[in-house]
């Protein structure tokens, strides 16, 4: 495994997960979740753990994804009732 | 921007970073030769001999430590049944329609696939990286896929929720039955060769006595929780729509 792939895989998780807690979105916010949970699934089978990979993929990437859209299309969202979001 | 904001993400971006540090230690320490010590030495050299399995991780989670297998498997269960108990049970048949003719054809060509993965991942967790628990989450995700192509009316027709408390019982039974086995024949809770399981050749399907049941076992634990916890979650929204 090239040293250029590992290093990109990195910055790229770094940027997912950042993604992930700065983004305002919820929506967007879970699917840059997932995206982390791929990234972070690929790293650990280039770590060669693929049980935790297999885990994570599933997990984070399949469960964790429909979970969240469950809770987020159950709850009100600021703007829907034609208030303004609070910042 | 007030002082005291900036103080607080100053602290927690130091806590971040101090926290990545030591991770990061953790990393550099695989490359290290002559760390494995203690049970792990014990573990990689005499597992496959002691359990048959060929895959350590699984010959560990339900073998040597198969009780602390027991003990997540019902926190998942205590997990589910709060969610159960939190969100009211509903049958409403027919609420979601699901998506079009094309994709409902699709995934009915690549379902019968998809399930042949998760059993593949359940039935060779003793050989290859897997077992229950990623099986049994190939399985609650399968469900999901099938509430969003086909609408919820689908699985509430083809997989009621009494069904699944059903699987989720029976998971539970056969890991206590093969757990109990083992303390009958007087050999230990959940005890694997030496409660007389036969242990087969290594590296075949049949083999690794118990941890092949056990794997079942888990895979309908965790596949009926998890896809228990999605429709629970999902009925209020079909109620409130159809309302």
């Amino acid at each position: 495994m090239s040293m250029y792939f590992v290093v990109f895989l990195y910055v790229f998780l770094v940027g997912a997960s950042l993604a992930a807690s700065l983004i305002n979105d919820i929506l967007s916010s879970v699917i840059a979740l997932s995206i982390f949970g791929v990234l972070l699934s690929t790293a650990f089978a280039i770590m060669q753990a693929p049980d935790v990979a297999l885990t994570q993929a599933v997990i984070n990437s399949g469960i964790i994804t429909a979970v969240f859209l469950a809770a987020y299309s159950q709850t009100e969202k600021p703007g829907c009732y034609g208030e303004e979001p609070d910042e | 921007m007030n002082i005291r904001l900036a103080l607080s993400r100053l602290a927690s971006m130091i806590l971040c970073l101090s926290f990545g540090m030591l991770l990061f230690q953790g990393i550099a320490a695989l490359d290290m030769d002559n760390r494995v010590t203690g049970a792990a030495a014990h573990y990689l050299s005499n597992a496959p001999a002691e359990t048959g399995a060929n895959n350590i991780v699984s010959a560990i989670l339900f073998d040597y430590r198969a009780f602390d297998t027991l003990g997540e498997s019902t926190v998942i269960f205590t997990a589910v049944c709060g969610i159960a108990m939190l969100f009211p049970r509903k049958q409403i048949l027919h609420s979601a329609r699901g998506l079009s003719f094309i994709t409902r054809r699709g995934i009915g060509f690549v379902a019968p696939f998809i399930l042949m993965y998760a059993a593949a991942i359940i039935l060779t967790g003793h050989l290859s990286p897997g077992g229950g628990f990623q099986g049994g989450t190939v399985l609650a995700t399968f469900t999901v896929l099938m509430c969003v192509v086909y609408g919820s009316g689908f699985e509430s027709t083809h997989l009621p929720p009494w069904k699944k408390d059903l699987l989720e019982s029976a998971g539970a039974l056969l890991f206590a039955g093969v757990g109990l086995f083992g303390l009958i024949v007087g050999t230990g809770f959940l005890s694997n060769l030496s409660a007389g399981f036969p242990s087969g050749a290594p590296g075949t399907l049949f083999s690794a006595g118990s941890i092949p049941f056990l794997n079942i076992a888990v895979a309908l634990k965790v596949g009926a929780g998890l896809s228990t916890i999605f429709y629970c979650m999902i009925n209020i929204v079909e109620d409130r729509r159809g309302s």
